[in-house]
Protein backbone atom coordinates (compact mmCIF):
# COMPACT_ATOMS: atom_id res chain seq x y z
CA UNK A 1 0.00 0.00 0.00
CA UNK A 2 2.58 2.35 1.05
CA UNK A 3 4.44 2.18 -2.42
CA UNK A 4 1.33 2.28 -4.27
CA UNK A 5 0.56 5.51 -2.54
CA UNK A 6 4.42 6.73 -3.43
CA UNK A 7 3.11 7.34 -6.73
CA UNK A 8 1.56 10.60 -7.72
CA UNK A 9 -0.56 9.11 -10.42
CA UNK A 10 -1.45 6.68 -7.84
CA UNK A 11 -2.14 8.78 -5.47
CA UNK A 12 -4.67 10.92 -7.43
CA UNK A 13 -6.73 8.00 -8.80
CA UNK A 14 -7.65 6.95 -5.48
CA UNK A 15 -8.26 10.50 -4.20
CA UNK A 16 -11.05 10.08 -7.24
CA UNK A 17 -12.41 7.26 -5.78
CA UNK A 18 -14.95 8.49 -3.23
CA UNK A 19 -16.23 11.52 -5.52
CA UNK A 20 -16.53 8.92 -8.35
CA UNK A 21 -18.87 6.51 -5.56
CA UNK A 22 -20.52 9.51 -4.68
CA UNK A 23 -21.44 10.10 -8.51
CA UNK A 24 -23.06 6.91 -9.08
CA UNK A 25 -25.34 7.24 -6.02
CA UNK A 26 -26.43 10.60 -6.75
CA UNK A 27 -26.94 9.48 -10.34
CA UNK A 28 -28.73 6.43 -9.09
CA UNK A 29 -31.13 8.46 -6.32
CA UNK A 30 -31.91 11.12 -9.64
CA UNK A 31 -33.55 8.02 -11.76
CA UNK A 32 -34.78 5.58 -9.44
CA UNK A 33 -37.79 8.18 -9.82
CA UNK A 34 -41.08 9.28 -7.82
CA UNK A 35 -40.33 12.42 -5.35
CA UNK A 36 -36.32 11.97 -5.35
CA UNK A 37 -36.02 13.29 -9.13
CA UNK A 38 -37.31 16.83 -7.57
CA UNK A 39 -34.32 16.19 -4.99
CA UNK A 40 -32.06 15.01 -7.08
CA UNK A 41 -31.21 16.34 -10.83
CA UNK A 42 -29.59 13.90 -12.94
CA UNK A 43 -25.95 14.23 -13.89
CA UNK A 44 -27.10 14.55 -17.25
CA UNK A 45 -28.99 17.41 -16.58
CA UNK A 46 -26.45 18.99 -14.36
CA UNK A 47 -23.99 18.53 -17.42
CA UNK A 48 -26.65 20.31 -19.75
CA UNK A 49 -26.76 23.58 -17.36
CA UNK A 50 -22.99 23.22 -17.20
CA UNK A 51 -22.54 23.81 -20.93
CA UNK A 52 -25.31 26.32 -21.02
CA UNK A 53 -23.56 28.74 -18.05
CA UNK A 54 -19.82 28.05 -19.80
CA UNK A 55 -21.17 28.80 -23.52
CA UNK A 56 -22.70 32.38 -22.51
CA UNK A 57 -19.96 33.04 -20.10
CA UNK A 58 -21.61 32.95 -17.25
CA UNK A 59 -19.85 30.92 -15.50
CA UNK A 60 -16.39 32.28 -16.11
CA UNK A 61 -17.54 35.30 -14.85
CA UNK A 62 -19.23 34.26 -11.79
CA UNK A 63 -15.42 32.58 -11.04
CA UNK A 64 -13.97 35.54 -11.98
CA UNK A 65 -15.77 37.60 -9.80
CA UNK A 66 -16.09 35.64 -6.57
CA UNK A 67 -12.25 34.40 -6.76
CA UNK A 68 -11.48 38.44 -7.15
CA UNK A 69 -13.71 39.44 -4.50
CA UNK A 70 -11.90 36.82 -2.31
CA UNK A 71 -8.52 37.65 -2.83
CA UNK A 72 -8.84 41.30 -2.77
CA UNK A 73 -10.35 41.12 0.60
CA UNK A 74 -7.63 38.54 1.41
CA UNK A 75 -4.59 41.11 0.64
CA UNK A 76 -6.31 44.18 2.27
CA UNK A 77 -7.91 42.78 5.14
CA UNK A 78 -5.05 39.85 5.69
CA UNK A 79 -2.35 42.38 5.51
CA UNK A 80 -3.99 44.96 7.30
CA UNK A 81 -4.54 42.54 10.41
CA UNK A 82 -0.78 41.11 9.94
CA UNK A 83 0.04 44.87 10.34
CA UNK A 84 -1.90 45.28 13.35
CA UNK A 85 -1.45 41.97 15.04
CA UNK A 86 2.39 42.44 14.36
CA UNK A 87 2.55 46.20 15.58
CA UNK A 88 0.29 45.37 18.76
CA UNK A 89 2.69 42.09 19.77
CA UNK A 90 5.50 44.73 19.37
CA UNK A 91 4.64 47.87 20.78
CA UNK A 92 2.02 46.79 24.13
CA UNK A 93 0.92 50.27 24.67
CA UNK A 94 -1.59 49.77 21.04
CA UNK A 95 -2.13 46.20 22.67
CA UNK A 96 -3.45 47.19 25.89
CA UNK A 97 -5.70 51.07 23.98
CA UNK A 98 -7.15 48.59 21.20
CA UNK A 99 -6.59 44.90 22.11
CA UNK A 100 -9.94 45.22 24.51
CA UNK A 101 -11.94 46.66 21.35
CA UNK A 102 -10.73 44.33 18.48
CA UNK A 103 -11.73 41.35 20.72
CA UNK A 104 -15.20 43.03 21.26
CA UNK A 105 -15.82 43.56 18.02
CA UNK A 106 -14.25 40.13 16.85
CA UNK A 107 -17.05 38.55 18.37
CA UNK A 108 -19.73 39.71 15.84
CA UNK A 109 -20.62 37.22 13.22
CA UNK A 110 -19.31 38.54 9.80
CA UNK A 111 -23.51 38.04 8.91
CA UNK A 112 -24.28 40.27 11.99
CA UNK A 113 -22.22 43.14 10.80
CA UNK A 114 -24.61 43.20 7.01
CA UNK A 115 -27.54 45.05 8.37
CA UNK A 116 -25.50 47.86 9.81
CA UNK A 117 -23.32 47.97 6.89
CA UNK A 118 -26.37 47.71 4.86
CA UNK A 119 -27.76 50.87 6.32
CA UNK A 120 -24.34 53.00 5.82
CA UNK A 121 -22.59 51.55 2.66
CA UNK A 122 -26.02 50.26 0.60
CA UNK A 123 -26.35 46.64 -0.27
CA UNK A 124 -24.05 46.65 -3.77
CA UNK A 125 -20.63 45.20 -4.54
CA UNK A 126 -18.77 47.85 -1.69
CA UNK A 127 -20.47 46.03 1.23
CA UNK A 128 -19.74 42.65 -0.21
CA UNK A 129 -15.67 43.72 -0.06
CA UNK A 130 -16.11 45.56 3.10
CA UNK A 131 -17.81 42.12 5.13
CA UNK A 132 -14.90 39.62 2.66
CA UNK A 133 -12.01 42.38 4.08
CA UNK A 134 -13.07 42.52 8.14
CA UNK A 135 -13.63 38.39 8.05
CA UNK A 136 -9.87 37.86 6.62
CA UNK A 137 -9.16 40.36 9.12
CA UNK A 138 -9.55 39.15 12.51
CA UNK A 139 -7.43 35.68 11.72
CA UNK A 140 -4.71 37.13 10.46
CA UNK A 141 -4.12 39.75 13.47
CA UNK A 142 -4.40 37.02 16.16
CA UNK A 143 -2.37 34.79 14.91
CA UNK A 144 0.68 37.27 14.07
CA UNK A 145 0.18 38.73 17.05
CA UNK A 146 0.31 35.36 19.05
CA UNK A 147 3.71 34.58 16.67
CA UNK A 148 5.48 37.65 17.43
CA UNK A 149 4.50 38.01 21.01
CA UNK A 150 5.56 34.41 21.18
CA UNK A 151 9.27 34.48 19.86
CA UNK A 152 11.78 32.27 22.22
CA UNK A 153 13.93 33.94 24.68
CA UNK A 154 16.48 31.61 23.47
CA UNK A 155 16.71 33.62 20.46
CA UNK A 156 15.91 37.04 21.61
CA UNK A 157 18.99 36.46 23.28
CA UNK A 158 20.81 35.54 19.85
CA UNK A 159 19.72 38.97 18.59
CA UNK A 160 21.39 40.91 21.78
CA UNK A 161 24.55 39.11 21.46
CA UNK A 162 25.09 40.30 17.86
CA UNK A 163 23.62 44.07 18.99
CA UNK A 164 20.40 43.73 16.34
CA UNK A 165 18.58 47.07 15.66
CA UNK A 166 15.47 47.18 16.12
CA UNK A 167 14.99 46.98 12.27
CA UNK A 168 17.29 43.75 12.01
CA UNK A 169 15.31 42.27 15.10
CA UNK A 170 12.22 42.46 13.38
CA UNK A 171 13.68 41.58 10.03
CA UNK A 172 15.46 38.57 10.74
CA UNK A 173 14.52 37.37 14.00
CA UNK A 174 10.61 38.29 15.04
CA UNK A 175 9.51 37.97 11.21
CA UNK A 176 10.48 35.00 10.58
CA UNK A 177 10.22 33.17 13.72
CA UNK A 178 6.49 34.21 13.32
CA UNK A 179 6.11 33.40 10.20
CA UNK A 180 4.62 30.07 10.28
CA UNK A 181 1.76 31.07 12.69
CA UNK A 182 0.98 33.98 10.19
CA UNK A 183 0.89 31.54 7.19
CA UNK A 184 -1.36 29.74 9.64
CA UNK A 185 -3.77 32.88 9.53
CA UNK A 186 -3.60 33.90 6.09
CA UNK A 187 -4.66 30.20 5.98
CA UNK A 188 -7.73 30.74 8.06
CA UNK A 189 -8.27 34.08 6.50
CA UNK A 190 -8.04 32.75 2.77
CA UNK A 191 -11.11 30.78 4.15
CA UNK A 192 -13.19 32.97 6.29
CA UNK A 193 -12.52 35.39 3.18
CA UNK A 194 -13.58 32.57 0.50
CA UNK A 195 -16.84 31.71 3.25
CA UNK A 196 -17.61 35.51 3.54
CA UNK A 197 -17.97 35.89 -0.15
CA UNK A 198 -20.59 33.44 -1.13
CA UNK A 199 -22.48 34.37 1.89
CA UNK A 200 -22.42 37.89 1.11
CA UNK A 201 -23.01 37.31 -2.58
CA UNK A 202 -25.97 35.12 -1.45
CA UNK A 203 -27.43 37.21 0.92
CA UNK A 204 -26.97 40.89 -1.51
CA UNK A 205 -27.06 39.46 -4.35
CA UNK A 206 -24.72 42.18 -5.71
CA UNK A 207 -22.61 42.10 -8.66
CA UNK A 208 -22.21 38.74 -10.32
CA UNK A 209 -20.61 35.86 -8.31
CA UNK A 210 -21.16 32.00 -7.79
CA UNK A 211 -23.35 33.12 -5.10
CA UNK A 212 -25.59 35.65 -6.76
CA UNK A 213 -26.20 32.62 -9.41
CA UNK A 214 -26.65 30.19 -6.68
CA UNK A 215 -29.38 32.50 -5.11
CA UNK A 216 -30.80 33.67 -8.39
CA UNK A 217 -31.51 29.83 -9.41
CA UNK A 218 -33.23 29.27 -6.41
CA UNK A 219 -35.87 32.10 -7.01
CA UNK A 220 -36.16 30.29 -10.40
CA UNK A 221 -36.20 26.46 -9.12
CA UNK A 222 -33.19 25.55 -11.18
CA UNK A 223 -31.81 22.76 -9.22
CA UNK A 224 -29.08 22.10 -12.05
CA UNK A 225 -27.29 25.46 -12.11
CA UNK A 226 -26.88 25.60 -8.39
CA UNK A 227 -25.45 22.51 -8.20
CA UNK A 228 -23.46 23.66 -11.13
CA UNK A 229 -22.53 26.73 -9.06
CA UNK A 230 -21.74 24.55 -5.70
CA UNK A 231 -19.58 22.26 -7.64
CA UNK A 232 -17.44 25.38 -9.20
CA UNK A 233 -17.59 26.47 -5.78
CA UNK A 234 -16.26 23.30 -3.96
CA UNK A 235 -12.97 22.90 -6.92
CA UNK A 236 -12.19 26.48 -6.98
CA UNK A 237 -11.81 26.62 -3.19
CA UNK A 238 -10.44 23.25 -3.35
CA UNK A 239 -7.69 24.47 -6.29
CA UNK A 240 -6.69 27.91 -4.00
CA UNK A 241 -6.05 26.20 -1.14
CA UNK A 242 -4.02 24.22 -2.49
CA UNK A 243 -2.25 26.52 -3.93
CA UNK A 244 -1.52 28.29 -1.21
CA UNK A 245 -0.31 25.39 0.80
CA UNK A 246 2.20 24.86 -1.63
CA UNK A 247 3.71 28.52 -0.95
CA UNK A 248 3.75 27.79 2.39
CA UNK A 249 5.32 25.05 2.29
CA UNK A 250 7.80 26.63 0.50
CA UNK A 251 8.04 29.41 2.59
CA UNK A 252 8.24 27.36 5.17
CA UNK A 253 11.20 24.99 3.55
CA UNK A 254 13.36 25.82 6.47
CA UNK A 255 11.11 23.81 9.06
CA UNK A 256 11.78 19.61 9.76
CA UNK A 257 9.31 17.94 7.59
CA UNK A 258 6.13 16.71 9.51
CA UNK A 259 6.48 13.06 10.79
CA UNK B 1 44.73 16.56 12.95
CA UNK B 2 46.41 19.66 13.67
CA UNK B 3 47.60 21.29 10.47
CA UNK B 4 44.38 23.01 9.54
CA UNK B 5 45.41 26.28 8.69
CA UNK B 6 45.03 29.28 11.12
CA UNK B 7 41.71 31.21 9.48
CA UNK B 8 43.42 34.19 7.46
CA UNK B 9 40.92 36.37 9.50
CA UNK B 10 42.43 35.65 13.05
CA UNK B 11 45.90 35.51 12.04
CA UNK B 12 47.33 38.93 13.35
CA UNK B 13 46.18 40.08 16.25
CA UNK B 14 48.46 40.83 19.75
CA UNK B 15 47.08 37.99 22.14
CA UNK B 16 48.81 38.83 24.98
CA UNK B 17 46.83 42.24 25.04
CA UNK B 18 43.26 40.78 25.16
CA UNK B 19 40.89 38.46 26.77
CA UNK B 20 41.67 39.01 30.49
CA UNK B 21 38.91 38.61 32.67
CA UNK B 22 38.86 39.89 36.42
CA UNK B 23 35.96 38.84 38.90
CA UNK B 24 35.93 40.82 41.94
CA UNK B 25 33.33 40.61 44.88
CA UNK B 26 30.74 39.12 42.55
CA UNK B 27 27.55 38.70 44.13
CA UNK B 28 23.99 38.06 42.03
CA UNK B 29 20.54 37.47 43.99
CA UNK B 30 17.02 36.76 42.26
CA UNK B 31 13.62 37.47 43.80
CA UNK B 32 12.26 34.01 43.89
CA UNK B 33 8.39 34.14 45.58
CA UNK B 34 9.00 37.87 46.53
CA UNK B 35 12.19 36.68 48.82
CA UNK B 36 15.48 37.94 47.69
CA UNK B 37 17.41 34.40 47.22
CA UNK B 38 21.37 34.70 46.53
CA UNK B 39 22.89 32.42 43.70
CA UNK B 40 26.22 33.63 43.39
CA UNK B 41 28.33 34.51 46.62
CA UNK B 42 31.15 36.39 46.63
CA UNK B 43 32.62 35.22 43.82
CA UNK B 44 36.24 36.11 43.11
CA UNK B 45 38.15 34.45 39.56
CA UNK B 46 41.19 36.28 37.35
CA UNK B 47 41.86 34.38 34.02
CA UNK B 48 44.66 34.92 32.36
CA UNK B 49 44.52 36.31 28.62
CA UNK B 50 44.48 33.09 26.58
CA UNK B 51 43.80 30.73 29.41
CA UNK B 52 41.42 28.04 29.45
CA UNK B 53 39.13 27.62 32.21
CA UNK B 54 36.68 25.15 33.10
CA UNK B 55 33.78 25.24 35.92
CA UNK B 56 32.18 22.28 37.38
CA UNK B 57 30.14 22.18 40.15
CA UNK B 58 26.15 20.46 40.83
CA UNK B 59 23.52 21.83 39.19
CA UNK B 60 22.02 25.09 40.93
CA UNK B 61 25.74 26.35 41.62
CA UNK B 62 25.04 29.47 39.42
CA UNK B 63 27.25 28.51 36.77
CA UNK B 64 24.80 29.55 33.84
CA UNK B 65 24.10 32.70 35.88
CA UNK B 66 27.49 33.60 36.34
CA UNK B 67 28.38 33.08 32.56
CA UNK B 68 24.76 35.29 31.38
CA UNK B 69 26.78 37.88 33.33
CA UNK B 70 29.49 37.30 31.66
CA UNK B 71 28.17 37.43 28.33
CA UNK B 72 26.13 40.64 29.42
CA UNK B 73 22.68 39.36 28.94
CA UNK B 74 21.86 40.40 32.82
CA UNK B 75 23.86 43.42 33.84
CA UNK B 76 22.20 43.27 37.76
CA UNK B 77 24.69 42.61 39.91
CA UNK B 78 27.01 43.73 42.40
CA UNK B 79 30.78 43.35 42.58
CA UNK B 80 33.03 43.93 39.23
CA UNK B 81 33.24 41.96 36.10
CA UNK B 82 36.10 43.29 34.24
CA UNK B 83 37.41 42.35 30.80
CA UNK B 84 40.82 44.16 29.75
CA UNK B 85 39.90 46.64 32.70
CA UNK B 86 36.52 47.68 30.99
CA UNK B 87 33.22 46.68 33.57
CA UNK B 88 30.58 44.57 31.66
CA UNK B 89 27.42 45.90 31.24
CA UNK B 90 26.00 44.93 28.25
CA UNK B 91 26.53 42.37 25.44
CA UNK B 92 29.52 43.22 23.02
CA UNK B 93 31.10 41.65 20.48
CA UNK B 94 34.19 41.36 22.24
CA UNK B 95 32.44 38.04 23.73
CA UNK B 96 31.10 34.98 22.46
CA UNK B 97 29.04 32.33 24.03
CA UNK B 98 28.16 29.33 23.05
CA UNK B 99 24.71 27.59 24.99
CA UNK B 100 23.61 23.94 25.46
CA UNK B 101 21.14 24.11 22.70
CA UNK B 102 22.85 25.62 19.60
CA UNK B 103 20.23 28.36 18.97
CA UNK B 104 21.10 29.06 15.28
CA UNK B 105 18.04 30.29 13.86
CA UNK B 106 15.97 27.46 11.95
CA UNK B 107 15.12 29.68 9.29
CA UNK B 108 18.32 30.33 8.55
CA UNK B 109 20.67 27.86 6.42
CA UNK B 110 24.03 26.88 8.12
CA UNK B 111 26.02 29.96 6.21
CA UNK B 112 23.47 32.61 6.72
CA UNK B 113 23.80 31.46 10.38
CA UNK B 114 27.28 32.28 10.52
CA UNK B 115 27.47 35.03 8.78
CA UNK B 116 24.89 36.77 10.97
CA UNK B 117 27.45 37.15 13.85
CA UNK B 118 29.39 39.59 11.30
CA UNK B 119 26.01 41.69 10.62
CA UNK B 120 27.37 44.68 12.97
CA UNK B 121 31.04 44.46 12.97
CA UNK B 122 33.16 46.50 10.71
CA UNK B 123 34.14 43.28 8.34
CA UNK B 124 34.09 44.67 5.16
CA UNK B 125 30.86 43.11 2.94
CA UNK B 126 33.14 41.36 0.45
CA UNK B 127 35.52 39.58 2.59
CA UNK B 128 32.72 38.14 5.13
CA UNK B 129 31.80 35.25 2.66
CA UNK B 130 34.98 34.33 2.90
CA UNK B 131 35.40 34.38 6.80
CA UNK B 132 32.35 32.51 7.40
CA UNK B 133 33.84 29.69 4.62
CA UNK B 134 37.02 29.56 6.29
CA UNK B 135 34.96 29.22 10.29
CA UNK B 136 33.03 26.17 8.50
CA UNK B 137 36.07 24.36 7.71
CA UNK B 138 37.47 25.11 10.80
CA UNK B 139 34.74 23.12 12.94
CA UNK B 140 35.28 20.25 9.49
CA UNK B 141 31.16 21.60 8.03
CA UNK B 142 32.76 22.16 4.72
CA UNK B 143 29.63 21.12 2.27
CA UNK B 144 26.79 21.85 4.88
CA UNK B 145 27.04 25.57 4.00
CA UNK B 146 23.54 25.76 3.05
CA UNK B 147 21.87 22.98 5.34
CA UNK B 148 19.17 24.18 7.21
CA UNK B 149 19.53 23.63 11.36
CA UNK B 150 16.73 21.17 11.41
CA UNK B 151 19.56 18.67 8.97
CA UNK B 152 22.14 18.73 10.94
CA UNK B 153 23.22 16.54 13.85
CA UNK B 154 22.92 17.68 17.15
CA UNK B 155 27.06 17.35 17.31
CA UNK B 156 26.95 19.14 13.90
CA UNK B 157 24.96 21.75 14.70
CA UNK B 158 26.76 22.42 17.89
CA UNK B 159 29.94 22.60 16.08
CA UNK B 160 28.24 25.46 14.00
CA UNK B 161 27.17 27.10 17.03
CA UNK B 162 31.04 27.23 18.12
CA UNK B 163 31.65 28.31 14.36
CA UNK B 164 29.61 30.98 15.34
CA UNK B 165 30.43 32.03 18.26
CA UNK B 166 34.39 32.25 16.68
CA UNK B 167 33.67 34.03 13.52
CA UNK B 168 33.59 37.53 15.35
CA UNK B 169 37.22 36.89 16.73
CA UNK B 170 35.46 37.20 20.48
CA UNK B 171 38.47 38.36 22.83
CA UNK B 172 36.50 35.98 25.30
CA UNK B 173 34.79 32.59 24.43
CA UNK B 174 32.53 31.54 26.82
CA UNK B 175 31.24 27.79 26.77
CA UNK B 176 27.67 26.87 28.81
CA UNK B 177 27.95 22.89 28.79
CA UNK B 178 27.97 23.19 25.17
CA UNK B 179 28.57 19.37 24.70
CA UNK B 180 25.96 18.57 27.33
CA UNK B 181 23.25 17.19 25.24
CA UNK B 182 25.48 14.86 22.48
CA UNK B 183 26.07 11.47 22.97
CA UNK B 184 29.37 9.78 24.60
CA UNK B 185 31.36 9.58 21.44
CA UNK B 186 29.86 13.04 19.36
CA UNK B 187 31.25 14.63 22.73
CA UNK B 188 34.99 13.25 22.54
CA UNK B 189 35.11 13.97 18.97
CA UNK B 190 33.46 17.81 19.51
CA UNK B 191 36.22 17.94 22.82
CA UNK B 192 39.11 17.39 20.71
CA UNK B 193 37.51 19.95 17.83
CA UNK B 194 37.75 21.99 20.64
CA UNK B 195 40.94 21.56 22.05
CA UNK B 196 42.52 22.02 17.92
CA UNK B 197 40.35 25.14 17.74
CA UNK B 198 41.79 26.81 21.18
CA UNK B 199 44.72 25.77 20.14
CA UNK B 200 44.57 27.65 16.87
CA UNK B 201 42.92 30.55 17.98
CA UNK B 202 43.85 31.14 22.00
CA UNK B 203 41.25 33.16 22.99
CA UNK B 204 40.41 33.71 26.52
CA UNK B 205 37.54 30.49 27.05
CA UNK B 206 35.78 29.80 29.89
CA UNK B 207 33.69 26.52 30.29
CA UNK B 208 31.06 25.63 32.11
CA UNK B 209 30.77 21.94 32.49
CA UNK B 210 29.06 19.35 34.50
CA UNK B 211 31.53 16.61 32.82
CA UNK B 212 34.79 16.66 35.36
CA UNK B 213 36.48 14.89 32.64
CA UNK B 214 35.74 17.10 29.89
CA UNK B 215 36.93 19.81 32.31
CA UNK B 216 40.06 18.44 33.30
CA UNK B 217 41.06 17.28 29.35
CA UNK B 218 40.58 21.07 28.11
CA UNK B 219 40.85 23.53 31.26
CA UNK B 220 44.34 24.82 32.63
CA UNK B 221 42.50 25.68 35.69
CA UNK B 222 39.34 23.95 36.77
CA UNK B 223 37.07 26.09 39.25
CA UNK B 224 35.11 23.71 41.29
CA UNK B 225 31.83 25.63 42.65
CA UNK B 226 29.32 24.74 45.29
CA UNK B 227 25.79 25.51 45.71
CA UNK B 228 23.77 26.94 47.89
CA UNK B 229 24.61 30.13 47.28
CA UNK B 230 27.02 29.88 44.14
CA UNK B 231 30.45 29.76 45.49
CA UNK B 232 33.83 28.88 44.78
CA UNK B 233 35.19 26.02 46.63
CA UNK B 234 38.69 25.28 44.82
CA UNK B 235 40.58 25.66 42.01
CA UNK B 236 42.83 23.05 40.48
CA UNK B 237 45.88 23.92 38.44
CA UNK B 238 46.20 20.90 35.52
CA UNK B 239 50.02 21.34 34.82
CA UNK B 240 50.12 20.23 31.78
CA UNK B 241 50.63 21.02 28.11
CA UNK B 242 48.14 20.94 25.18
CA UNK B 243 47.40 18.92 23.26
CA UNK B 244 46.57 16.44 25.82
CA UNK B 245 46.35 12.81 26.37
CA UNK B 246 43.37 11.67 27.75
CA UNK B 247 45.34 8.66 29.62
CA UNK B 248 47.51 11.08 31.16
CA UNK B 249 47.77 9.70 35.22
CA UNK B 250 47.73 12.91 36.28
CA UNK B 251 44.02 13.72 34.89
CA UNK B 252 42.95 10.13 36.50
CA UNK B 253 44.30 11.24 39.79
CA UNK B 254 42.84 14.84 39.74
CA UNK B 255 39.33 13.30 38.48
CA UNK B 256 39.40 10.82 41.29
CA UNK B 257 40.20 14.06 43.81
CA UNK B 258 37.49 16.29 42.02
CA UNK B 259 35.03 13.38 42.19
CA UNK B 260 35.46 12.91 45.65
CA UNK B 261 35.07 16.46 46.79
CA UNK B 262 31.98 16.96 44.76
CA UNK B 263 30.27 13.93 46.17
CA UNK B 264 31.61 14.31 49.75
CA UNK B 265 28.43 13.92 51.80
CA UNK B 266 28.44 16.41 54.53
CA UNK B 267 29.35 13.87 57.23
CA UNK B 268 25.88 15.14 60.00
CA UNK B 269 23.71 12.12 61.11
CA UNK B 270 20.78 14.62 61.12
CA UNK B 271 20.87 13.86 57.09
CA UNK B 272 20.76 10.03 57.12
CA UNK B 273 17.31 8.95 56.30
CA UNK B 274 15.28 6.64 58.85
CA UNK B 275 12.98 4.83 56.78
CA UNK B 276 10.11 3.69 59.20
CA UNK B 277 9.36 0.34 60.20
CA UNK B 278 12.90 -0.78 59.00
CA UNK B 279 14.35 -1.12 62.35
CA UNK B 280 11.49 -3.84 63.32
CA UNK B 281 12.39 -6.34 60.85
CA UNK B 282 15.63 -7.07 62.45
Amino acid sequence: MKQVLARPAARFAIGLVAPLLFLAWWQWQASSGGARALTFAPLQSIGAALVELVADGALARDMFATVSRSLAGLAIGGSLGIAMGVSMAIWRPLDRVLGPLLHAIRQVPLIGWLPLFGLWFGTGQGTELIVVCLSAFFPAMLNSYEGVAHVEQRYLDVGRLYGFTPFQRFRLLLLPAAMPLILTGLTQALAFAWIASIATEILLGAGSGLGVTMQLAQTQQRLDVILVAIIATALLGFVINTLFQRLRRHLLRWQAAPL
Amino acid sequence: MFVDPRPPSVASTDHAARGALTIADLDKSFAIGGEPRRVLDNINLSVKAGEFVSIVGASGCGKSTLLRLIVGLDADYSGEIRLDGNRIASTSLDRGIVFQDHRLFPWMTLAQNIELALLNTDTPKERRAQIVADHIALVNLKGFEQAYPHQLSGGMAQRAAIARALVTEPKLLLLDEPLGALDALTRVHVQNELQRIWMTQRSTVLMVTHDVEEALYLGDRVVIMAPDPGRIRRIVDVDLPHPRDRGAPLLHRLKDEILAELTAAPADPANLVRLPGREDRR
